[in-house]
């Protein structure tokens, strides 16, 4: 059996805000059960507003639930050593980076995280450039991160998480500001860290090539999880994702509106399918 | 004549005179039309968002110049304020361009300015509101109390209900989810369409580009590397990989159909496009 690393039982939570002086309760997820396990990549798709932020923050302690429990290896923070501890298993990448950035040296902006987790000075020196690096950011080690590009700031925020090494990342939609490159290669760098390190990734992203990448997709609509699990499972049923406010890959999307197959992933699915399919046209 | 927009030997230099100081922009000569929907395309630094904040005068030129309908507009403080209110600019993170306590206030923001009566305002933002999606029960809300993707729909309402007559967006659609994507996209279309605007969208999504744009400008390192159609830029798929961009994925699949042997254009850039072709290649499969 496999072991849990994050789980959700039967969580609710809602936002709080005051509005014309009286509190106003703005349900976000709603009665949300799910588990997440040990070296899963998990990808969280959903319309705007549909809860994947506030799922995510829940991972790792930022907001805390309403109603309902998160536990994370067992342990569930409800103190603020417990929350700690878990934002020692549990490292994130915020939806905008500029919510993350911290120092005024992108080297030390990186070398936050690893710093709070204690690591020794020449191991951190080490986990900042390899991040750097495995980004593409190193000859921007020296730069403010206030002044770089839209892209170039998501990338440092990127590097600060793949630093602190912890055992489960959660990243929130973190290649939305990065060229097709730059999302081809963070794609790469969390495959690696998730098959090589057998770090735990949960991914929300608007991006659905890049969730038929992982292991298991998540759908949360208006707060509640409505479809779950392996990408060939989620994608073949084009319709019912559409009706979510989500789309499909565009192989998968050509080969249905061709009627000639469902749940095709990628560009090799299609070619082959297609070339078999119209053999009797060469 | 004179264009809509036009740079001379537009220059930029961010940290200018410091050891760290980087030429964002370089000599970038461009013409715009009126009504022209120009995508913008480049590798990340590549001085998108550099290029496009000159042309309503957030940013000054530290050499050449912005002609707004032919006129430099730093010639003088009136000319510049002209400009801001014709040249409506929807920043890359909405989070920039949020700072009113409501969101109906954010949305109302631009029209205030402009001076016009309380019902004009009204309408427009109510119709900014609708345009985008912003959700009528969000409108009291605190912007600052949404989600990602429902920040962006406001920053952009709060754009348009300006009624700009150039439009210019920072990579709009990222952060929206799917149908949103679909949405703006349409909307930007019919935008067009009605009112005549030109739009500039600078986005790092070769197939949204290839949806909407008449025109298309590749930035690569502070220069303008390429500019054309659609098919005359999307064509030259190898140099575009070279510059940390790609070719949609339908246009991937078409390539690899060619490499396949199979019989069909190489100028595919979107799904409805390639699904024609190959309903008529199928049938003719399978009449053999
Ligand atoms: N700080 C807040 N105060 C009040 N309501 C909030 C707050 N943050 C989010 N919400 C609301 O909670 C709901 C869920 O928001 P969340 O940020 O989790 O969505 P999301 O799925 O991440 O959306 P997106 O794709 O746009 O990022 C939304 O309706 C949003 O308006
Ligand atoms: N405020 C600033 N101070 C110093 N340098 C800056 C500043 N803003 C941007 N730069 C630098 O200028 C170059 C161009 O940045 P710009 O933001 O125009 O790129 P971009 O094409 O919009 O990139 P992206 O796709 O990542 O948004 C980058 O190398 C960036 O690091
Ligand atoms: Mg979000
Ligand atoms: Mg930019």
């Amino acid at each position: 059996m496999s072991e849990k690393i994050i789980e959700f039982e039967n969580v609710t939570f809602a936002y709080e805000t005051e509005e014309e002086d009286a509190p106003v309760q703005f349900p976000a997820l709603t009665d949300v059960s799910l588990t997440i396990n040990k070296g899963e990549f998990v990808a969280v798709l959903g319309h705007n507003g549909s809860g994947k932020s506030t799922l995510a923050k829940l991972c790792n302690a930022i907001l805390e639930p309403t109603k309902g429990k998160v536990t994370v290896k067992g342990i569930v923070p409800d103190t603020e050593e417990k929350a700690d501890e878990v934002r020692r298993i549990v490292g994130m990448v915020f939806q905008n980076p500029d919510n993350q950035i911290v120092a005024t040296i992108v080297e030390d902006d990186v070398a936050f995280g690893p710093e709070n987790l204690g690591i020794e000075p020449a191991q951190i020196r080490k986990r900042v450039d390899d991040a750097l690096k495995s980004v593409n950011m190193y000859e921007f080690r020296h730069r403010e991160p206030h002044k770089l590009s839209g892209g170039q700031k998501q990338r440092v925020a990127i590097a600060g998480v793949i630093a602190m090494q912890t055992e489960c990342i959660v990243l929130d939609e973190p290649t939305a500001m990065l060229d097709p490159k730059g999302r081809e290669e963070v794609m790469q760098t969390v495959k690696r860290l998730n098959k090589e390190m057998g770090i735990t990734v949960v991914l929300v992203t608007h991006f659905m090539d890049e969730a038929v990448q992982a292991d298991r997709v998540v759908v949360v609509d208006g707060g509640r999880i409505v479809m779950n699990g392996k990408p060939r499972e989620i994608f073949s049923n084009v319709e019912k994702l559409r009706s979510f406010g989500l789309d499909v890959p565009q192989s998968t999307e050509l080969c249905h509106v061709l009627g000639i197959k469902e749940g095709v992933l990628d560009v090799d699915e299609c070619v082959d399918e297609i070339a078999r399919l119209a053999g009797g046209a060469l | 004549m004179s264009y809509t927009i036009e740079t001379i030997g537009l220059t930029h230099y961010y940290s200018k005179g410091t050891v760290q100081q980087v030429a964002a922009i370089n000599d970038v000569n461009l013409k715009i039309e009126k009504g022209e929907l120009v995508g913008i395309i480049g590798h990340t630094g590549s001085g998108k968002s550099t290029l496009i904040s000159h042309f309503n005068g957030l940013l000054k030129p530290d050499s050449g110049k912005v002609l707004v309908d032919g006129v430099d507009i730093w010639k003088d403080k009136e000319t510049l304020k002209k400009s801001r209110f014709k040249v409506g600019l929807c920043f890359q993170y909405p989070e920039y361009q949020l700072f009113e306590e409501t969101v109906y206030k954010d949305i109302a923001f631009g029209p205030k300015n402009m001076k016009l009566s309380e019902a004009e305002i009204k309408e427009r933002v109510m119709r900014a509101a609708a345009f985008t999606g912003v959700k009528a029960e969000h409108l009291g809300k605190s912007p600052f109390d949404l989600s990602g993707g429902e920040k962006r729909r406001v920053a952009i309402a709060g754009v348009m209900s300006m009624e700009p007559e150039v439009l210019i967006f920072d990579e709009p659609a990222a952060g929206l989810d799917p149908r949103g994507r679909n949405a703006l996209i349409n909307l930007i279309k019919d935008y067009r369409k009605q009112t005549g605007s030109t739009v500039i969208i600078v986005s790092h999504s070769m197939e949204d580009i290839a949806e909407m744009a008449d025109r298309v400008i590749v930035m690569n390192n502070s220069s303008v590397a390429m500019q054309g159609s659609v098919d005359e830029v999307y064509s030259r798929g190898d140099e575009l990989r070279a510059m940390g961009l790609n070719v949609p994925e339908i246009t991937e699949i078409f390539a690899k159909l060619r490499a396949k042997g199979l019989d069909v254009p190489q100028n595919v850039y979107t799904v409805e496009q390639g699904a024609a072709i190959l309903r008529k290649l199928l049938e003719r499969g399978s009449a053999k």
